[in-house]
């Protein structure tokens, strides 16, 4: 990985007033790409939580930097990556120029890269070792009906990647709040053996307590995740969000990476 | 790597014996090490002493009853533990996580660049749910202000924005000192490096969307 010691890092999360998990992943994937010193700094800022997006317009005050990339650690593209963001730090678009000198680049949400196809099939590998893909039916869920993303259709564009691949008997995309809806998953699936992924960034209310009651899993149950839990004759097997996956940072890393080529290449 | 001029201004501010931020008390060690404590503990010897910054979140994320702390500047810091710190970046890294984003706040504005925005001007930017945190009244304001940013029990910030474009105070409810970026808002008196608010935060923006839903 080329060293860009000129540029830093902000990462940007939506973080939570009541949760206490929200934010942690982003400032756990933050800590993982500060060891790799890549960047001159790197920093989170959160819609909910402090530090704000508006204080981090005061972060990277330092003449050696001369580059920021701001990559939203969101599922998807929506409001807050396309009101929110840009209007709490002041962007006016891929690229803004700071009174400073400074350029902040803003990159594409970690949910849109294209590695995140694989980071799914791999985390249900992983939750259900020894399954033949061919047996199980995959589930992919998210929150569904919210005006603030799009993560439903993310959810749905990431099932028909995995489908096309073949490798499972069935890949479904399940939602929350609307159909097809994850409370119906018995009557949607077919298979003894049912992964669920949920694509979320992060392992709050969502997937530690409101998914697994609409999976009918005791919610503790969930939590300890070891292994397949019986339900009906069915093995259904639970992962933690997709979020809160180590190989994030590498995604995150990414998009960074993938902004600065192209407003490089569109300039030069 | 060389030091970020944020490090460096942060040891500035140990040399000047700014020896304290909030609640958290930073004793600079001949060794160049730094040990922090929360401030009523200064002089106890029986706490474990956790070292390395990674700690720090931990510790910011919960008060002493275990309940999450959604603002981190708000005087409820958990006490009974001590943190030592190799060098000024993980000194700065730590209180990153106890007060996210404050250094940064102080250092702009030593440098005149810390700019602040009227109440009423993050109001008019809300959209979504917030949208309508706007249409609290000035008496209401005045009265939430007040109540919600005071340094006993709300927030240890120094408020640094107005009212409104024409420079009205915050509230008529606060006292002088809680605008005043020298003045020790935890009350103890000491040198500190100030937690400087330059922009009401979510959670008084929150708070406004309540008070005029609840007059509805
Ligand atoms: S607006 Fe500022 S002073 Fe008031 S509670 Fe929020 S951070 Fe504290």
């Amino acid at each position: 990985m080329e060293n860009s010691l000129d540029t830093a890092l902000l990462i940007v999360g939506h973080g939570s007033t009541v949760n206490p998990f929200s934010s942690m992943p982003t400032l756990m994937h933050a800590t993982t790409i500060r060891q790799r010193h890549i960047f001159a700094d790197v920093a989170c800022c959160f819609w909910k939580e402090e530090p704000s997006l508006r204080d981090a317009l005061f972060f990277f005050r330092d003449p050696a930097i001369r580059e920021v990339c701001v990559v939203p650690n969101f599922i998807s593209e929506g409001y807050f990556t396309r009101t929110v963001i840009p209007r709490e730090l002041e962007l006016s678009g891929p690229e803004t120029g700071r009174a400073n000198g400074q350029v902040w680049k803003y990159c594409e949400p970690v949910g849109n890269h294209e590695s995140m196809t694989g980071y799914l099939l791999e985390r249900a590998r992983e939750v259900a070792p020894g399954v033949p893909e061919r047996e199980a039916t995959l589930l992919i869920v998210a929150h569904g009906t919210s005006l603030n993303d799009n993560s439903a259709i993310a959810a749905k564009l990431q099932a028909e990647k995995i489908r096309q691949r073949g490798l499972y008997a069935a890949v479904l995309n399940l939602y929350m709040e609307e159909p097809p809806l994850i409370s119906d998953w018995l009557n949607l699936t077919e298979t003894r053996n049912v992964v669920v992924v949920p694509f979320f960034i992060s392992d709050g209310l969502h997937s530690y307590e409101d998914i697994p009651v609409l999976l009918g899993l005791e919610t503790a149950q969930a939590r300890a995740e070891s292994g397949a839990q019986e339900i009906q004759g069915r093995s259904l097997f639970y992962s933690t969000a997709i979020g809160t996956d180590s190989r994030f940072a590498d995604v995150i890393i990414e998009q960074a990476m993938a902004q600065r080529k192209q407003v490089s290449q569109s300039v030069s | 790597m060389r030091a970020l001029a944020q490090e460096r201004a942060l040891g500035d501010w140990a040399v000047k014996g700014l020896g304290c931020i909030g609640q958290i008390a930073i004793e600079s060690l001949d060794d160049g090490t730094f040990l922090l404590s929360h401030r009523d503990d200064a002089g106890r010897a029986d706490l474990t002493i956790h070292s390395g910054a990674e700690h720090a979140d931990r510790l910011a994320r919960f008060d002493d009853a275990e309940n999450y702390r959604p603002l981190k500047t708000a005087p409820n810091l958990r006490h009974g533990w001590k943190m030592s710190l190799s060098d000024l970046e993980e000194l700065r890294l730590a209180l990153d996580h106890f007060y996210p984003g404050r250094l940064a706040a102080f250092f702009a504005f030593e440098n005149g660049d810390l700019v602040t925005t009227p109440f009423r001007e993050t109001l008019e930017r809300q959209s979504g749910m917030y949208r309508i945190a706007a249409q609290i009244s000035e008496e209401e304001s005045d009265e939430l202000i007040g109540n919600f940013c005071r340094s006993d029990g709300g927030c240890l910030r120094a408020i640094l924005w107005r009212r409104d474009r024409i420079g009205t105070l915050p509230s008529t409810k606060l006292p002088p000192e809680k605008f005043d970026p020298g003045h020790d808002q935890a009350g103890a008196g000491g040198p500190v490096i100030p937690l400087l608010c330059q922009e009401a935060c979510n959670l008084l923006v929150a708070e406004a969307r309540r008070v005029v839903q609840a007059g509805r």
